[in-house]
């Protein structure tokens, strides 16, 4: 079980979280408005050894680095390696990259890179920054040389809340400023590159495209919230992955990955109805068929229950036009992060 | 026979040139409608040892010649509990529910290894999202149960002919999902598991046709298309609710239409689930009581349903 279910937090608690949540307007148990971040600190090109890198703070003492390493690779099938054709698309075409040349490591203390939570996080990261494709076109030297992107990321603290927003945003910088040296060698030679690191070529050139961004979406009941916080994430109905990408050349977002994360309120207790004579600190005397008949038959949820079915599609439909609408949460971010400086490392 | 190592020795039964199969072997098309769903067959209680089981399958499509014929989904799933909690483990209010997805060895063209790879804990995770949704955990304190899925055959992934690398394009995985979702829900229920409804998976793709125009289309067979976006949900109907959401892809400005057909195609596997689960209990009812007694339906379907298990 990740770690992020171990909720302290008991059904009375939960109750009090879930009413103060859906209440219009929401009451956040920080005070901050529903699409409020959380105060972050952010550098980039902090490693010296690292095409590019990034660290980012969250106020609740959540920190992560991310650095991207690239190496030459000879590519498979192409150019002088490929004697023997087996038709179809004969892999020289300009422009086309394989998903393979990216790799996507994640670290988290206290768990194995084979535990649920790493392996999902991976796969929705790796998922959204070859979405659109373009980032592994970039990869491509020449028709017989390719780069190979190592993108590493720690989590320098336990994992307190769900991390995927703090490990999308690093790694969004990250790649930002990740710069490749520049060709010297012209056409399909072996490629040799120019070695004044001033000279360098940023990954991502210019300000029109940009790697994309992950940002992590609850509901409790018709409220929907972004970047919740742990006791916020223990009564979510749903909680969805959302990753966008800004449209190359204008300031719309296209949204090219979505995942739902199983809510960690699931695993929460159910409360015990009052009426069964257990509150004020009576013994309580009924048989556990009767407090589950007693739970089944409180249809007004006077007691906290964890959350039953899945989500509508008209609250899906909301978290994602509040994400890409022109003045959403989306844009809010990215202006969040264009003052980030991107250094040089 | 001490064998001659000194010298490279010819092999001793001759050689012979490789060769090839003619590379002009037109990429599958689809035949179907665009809102057309794959045949179905699905069947619950095949494992008699496990407390339910299921098998899935997407037959090829007949009508393609057999030797530029694909290869189909076939799907098995085995649930395995409810049973009590080791007694060392720790305290849980709930059912926890472990799901498994491994494919065969020999299911995709590249072989697969004994020990699951990223990709197949990716879609356990899924179907853990899927399924933790419907089943109702809070009957089953201190208890755990086991979702064991094997893919014998999975889609060939990628259009035909194409180098697709060891991970392929990803898009087959949505299908395989679909159809792990499904098969799990009818094993689910055939385990005697109390949910608040089947739920079933469904795909539905953004493909570019032949004249490059983007269409939508329902359950994709990965080989068939060039797809640019692919939505998979599990679907809950008589809620009208998703439990699992999978989005790929760059979708546009069309995401509610995708998302909308994901659903119907959700829709279209759930008449064979019902049909199934139907079939299942009528046997199982036909077997428990005796012909001559009328069967009070409600009190004789499947396991007794008590829910009288913690003490």
């Amino acid at each position: 079980m990740p770690p992020y279910t171990n909720i302290p937090l008991s059904p009375a608690e939960l109750s009090y979280l879930h009413t103060s949540l859906s209440s219009t307007p929401p009451i956040r148990p920080d005070g901050r408005t529903p699409t409020q971040f959380r105060p972050l600190v952010a550098e980039t090109a902090i490693l010296p050894t690292a095409n590019g890198s990034a660290r980012v703070c969250f106020s609740d003492g959540t920190e992560a680095i991310v650095g991207v390493k690239a190496e030459v690779e000879k590519t498979r099938g192409g150019g002088m390696e490929q004697d023997v054709n087996m038709g179809g698309d004969d892999g020289n075409d300009e422009g086309k990259g394989e998903v393979q040349w990216l790799q996507l490591g994640i670290d988290i203390p206290g768990l194995r890179d084979d535990d649920a939570l790493p392996v999902f996080l991976g796969a929705m990261l790796r998922e959204a920054l070859l979405a659109d494709g373009g980032l592994a076109a970039r990869l491509n030297i020449n028709a017989r040389f390719h780069w190979r992107l190592y993108v590493d990321i720690l989590l320098l603290s336990p994992p307190l809340s769900y991390p995927l927003p703090l490990l999308s945003l690093t790694t969004h910088l990250a790649l930002l400023s990740t710069r490749l040296p520049a060709l010297v060698s012209q056409g399909d030679e072996d490629p040799l590159f120019n070695d004044d690191w001033q000279a360098s070529l940023p990954l991502y050139p210019s300000k029109a495209s940009q790697p994309p961004i992950t940002l992590l979406v609850i509901s409790v009941q018709d409220t929907i919230l972004f970047d919740p916080s742990v006791p916020e994430l223990a009564v979510a109905d749903a909680v969805l992955a959302i990753s966008v990408l800004q449209t190359p050349g204008s300031r719309t977002w296209s949204v090219v990955a979505i995942r739902t994360v199983d809510p960690p309120s699931r695993l929460t207790a159910a409360g015990v109805p009052s009426s069964l004579g257990s509150a004020g600190g009576a013994v309580a005397t009924a048989t556990n068929a009767e407090v589950l008949l007693a739970r089944e038959r409180d249809e007004i949820g006077s007691v906290w229950r964890p959350p039953r079915g899945g989500v509508g599609r008209k609250v899906i439909a909301r978290m994602v036009k509040m994400v890409v609408e022109s003045g959403g949460v989306a844009d809010e971010v990215m202006g969040g992060l264009e003052g980030v400086e991107i250094g040089m490392s | 026979m001490q064998a001659d190592r000194r010298r490279l020795n010819a092999p001793a039964g001759g050689t012979a040139p490789p060769v090839f199969a003619s590379a002009n072997t037109s990429p599958p098309r689809r035949r179907r409608k665009a809102d057309e769903h794959r045949k179905i067959f699905l069947q619950t209680g095949i494992v008699p040892s496990a407390a339910g089981s299921a098998y899935y399958e997407l037959p090829p499509d007949p009508a393609t010649p057999p030797l530029t014929r694909k290869s189909s989904l076939k799907i098995t799933c085995t649930v395995h509990g409810p049973r009590p909690l080791p007694r060392n483990a720790a305290f849980s209010p709930n059912l926890l529910l472990t799901t498994h997805v491994k494919y065969a060895p020999f299911a995709t063209k590249t072989r697969r290894g004994y020990v699951r790879d990223s990709s197949e804990r990716d879609l356990g995770l899924h179907l853990e999202t899927a399924l933790r949704g419907v089943v109702i955990g809070e009957r089953w304190p201190k208890s755990a149960a086991d979702v064991v899925i094997t893919v014998l055959e999975g889609e060939d992934d990628g259009p035909a002919g194409a180098h697709s690398g060891d991970m392929g394009s990803g898009w087959g995985m949505l299908s395989v999902l679909a159809g792990c979702i499904t098969v799990a829900s009818a094993a689910i229920v055939d385990a005697g598991i109390d949910c608040v409804d089947l739920v079933s998976g469904g795909v539905a793709a953004l493909v570019h046709d032949q004249s490059s125009e983007i269409t939508t289309v329902l359950d994709p067979a990965p080989a068939e298309h060039v797809t640019r976006a692919a939505c998979l949900v599990a679907y809950l109907q008589s809620r009208d609710e998703i439990t699992e959401m999978w989005m790929k892809g760059d979708a546009g400005g069309d995401l509610g239409g995708l998302i909308e057909s994901a659903v119907q195609s959700a829709t279209l596997a759930r008449t064979v689930l019902v049909e199934a689960v139907k079939d299942s209990t009528e046997a199982r009812v036909a077997a428990m009581s005796p012909p001559e007694l009328p069967s009070t339906d409600a009190a004789s379907k499947g396991r007794p349903k008590d829910v009288v298990t913690t003490g």
